[in-house]
């Protein structure tokens, strides 16, 4: 008897939500229609300097060309190669050295200074110098992205090792796990949410630093595309890239914030 | 001798004030199948003995023996049941039961087999694959239990199991524990603060002082077996009741 009314009194209260969610989307995309448009309008009757902010429809176009001629495809993949060996390796040798620090506590002592150090210091300073010794290149690229992402990761690993639960350790130990095998079953799985949290700040860090360093050394990639469109004042063409590289950000940033639910499903 | 032997053991930690002894020369022995609980209390050095006996720490001096084999280190004829459950977050409720019999050489359906049969006996059938997080105390506990339980050990260790669950739970998991226990003839040394609970489920009660923690009395419980909680009211548990109260209060 009740069986046909359920699925009613079930779909009844959520579709409120979903109503209101729809239409809290709805006033966003039309806010970002008006904003559009009048920029367009604007752009288009010279009220502000085109030189500075161009048009949409204008960085639309410029935007497609690249899309069309390869062109994004080609700078998109010498930027992300670079990108992508320089957060996995900072990511490796981060989470090895953190965990290591955290897990051998007079050895956490002894490095934690140059770790402290390594971090406050603003490791743009090192661009000149990486440059310097490596040139213009793929190696100085990808030590860059490095530099910057490997100390958050450092970090949160030390902090995820040096946090185990005395608890689990002893539990751990009581059922006969030796101190090699406590590493792997305790440590690591304990730390894991301080990794995630790491490798979450190092994927979006590493795309500030590879753009930063192509403005300076990169004979391509998104972001010495960005600095020559600039220094050309190819202003539609600069707002093009840029949008590009925010796309891929964006894509970035939700990819780790899928990554961090899908690893943490147990909490 | 079957049971365990423990020869005036003694335990002192350093601190920034000096050596502070926890454990002055505790000597008793327990017999294959017995229950001995150890009441005391808190932080009279109870929960040092039952890490000592789990080979998490070792004692200044003194000996310890499980049928006849001296207790050096952690090993699987000994398994523990701790007050915050000790259970691994990232693991599920069957998960946390293999992970106590993974370093032993079991086979994986020997090892599935018995975590099975541990997990029904706790009764938590059917939540096999939830998460400690999405378990109320008292179940996180059993797990616990189950885990200790399926590795069969001679020596159940359990300190203050049912401390950190609520009063009405406690009362059922007791009589459960107890069932189980006298069921499978486990040797257990269980340490509380609570008098009841020593006395219920136990078939002897050490008495400890304060630190440094020596035994004040060793009272046997002459209360049959299988026991339900019913037994809390008769006027013989009373009286032993107040008799161990008396002991720990004539201590302060």
């Amino acid at each position: 008897m009740s069986m046909p009314e359920e699925p009613a009194l079930a779909g009844d209260p959520s579709a409120k939500p979903s109503d209101s969610r729809r239409g809290t989307r709805l006033v966003s995309i039309a806010l970002l229609v008006v904003i559009l448009v009048a920029w367009e309008v604007a752009g288009r009757n010279k009220l502000i300097n085109p030189f500075f902010l161009s048009w949409p429809s204008a960085i639309g176009d410029e935007a497609w060309k690249m899309l069309i001629s390869g062109e994004l495809a080609a700078n998109l993949w010498i930027t992300g190669y670079a990108y992508l060996i320089g957060v996995v390796l900072a990511c490796a040798f981060g989470s090895i050295l953190g965990l290591a620090m955290g897990w051998w506590r007079t050895f956490g002592a002894i490095i934690d200074p140059y770790v402290v150090f390594f971090s406050a210091m603003p490791r743009v300073a090192l661009f000149p110098v990486l440059l310097m010794i490596f040139g213009i290149g793929d190696v100085s690229r990808i030590l860059i992205v490095f530099i910057g992402v490997v100390t958050p990761i450092i970090f949160n690993a030390y902090v995820g090792a040096k946090q185990t639960p005395q608890l689990l350790v002893d539990a751990a130990r009581v059922f006969g796990y030796g101190s090699r095998q406590l590493f792997r079953v305790v440590v690591l799985p304990a730390a894991l949410p301080y990794l995630i949290a790491g490798v979450r700040t190092g994927v979006t860090l590493g795309m500030i630093m590879i753009v930063v360093a192509e403005f300076f050394g990169a004979s391509s990639g998104l972001g010495q595309k960005i600095a020559v469109t600039a220094q050309l004042y190819q202003t539609p063409q600069m707002y093009a890239w840029v949008l590009y590289t925010s796309l891929v950000a964006l894509v970035l940033v939700r990819g780790a914030d899928y990554f961090e639910r899908w690893a943490m499903r147990w909490t | 001798m079957d049971g365990l032997d423990v020869e005036s053991i003694c335990k002192s930690f350093r601190t920034s004030h000096g050596t502070l002894p926890v454990i002055d020369r505790i000597s008793f022995s327990q017999s294959q199948g017995e229950v001995v609980c150890i009441v005391g209390a808190s932080g009279s050095g109870k929960t040092t003995l039952l890490r000592i006996l789990a080979g998490l720490e070792k004692p200044d001096s003194g000996s310890l023996r499980l049928a006849g084999h001296p207790v050096e280190g952690p090993g699987p004829e000994r398994a523990m049941i701790f007050q915050q459950f000790g259970l691994m977050p990232w693991l599920t409720v069957l998960e946390n039961v293999l992970f106590g019999l993974a370093p032993g050489g079991l086979s994986e359906e020997e090892k599935l087999a018995r975590a099975r049969d541990a997990i029904e006996r706790v009764h938590l059938g059917g939540f096999e694959n939830y998460h400690p997080k999405a378990l109320s105390g008292g179940m996180q506990q059993r797990v616990g239990i189950a885990r200790a339980l399926a590795v069969r050990p001679r020596l159940l260790l359990c300190d203050e199991p049912f401390a950190a669950v609520d009063a009405i739970t406690r009362q059922l998991m007791q009589t459960d524990l107890l069932n189980i226990v006298t069921q499978q003839k486990s040797t257990v040394l269980l340490v509380t603060h609570d008098i009841e609970e020593a006395l219920f489920l136990g078939d002897r009660v050490l008495v400890f002082s304060s630190r440094p923690a020596r035994l004040l009395r060793d009272v046997k419980v002459d209360i049959p077996k299988p026991r339900s909680h019913e037994v809390r009211v008769t006027p013989e548990f009373q009286a032993m009741r107040g008799m161990v109260w008396d002991i720990l209060q004539a201590n302060q």
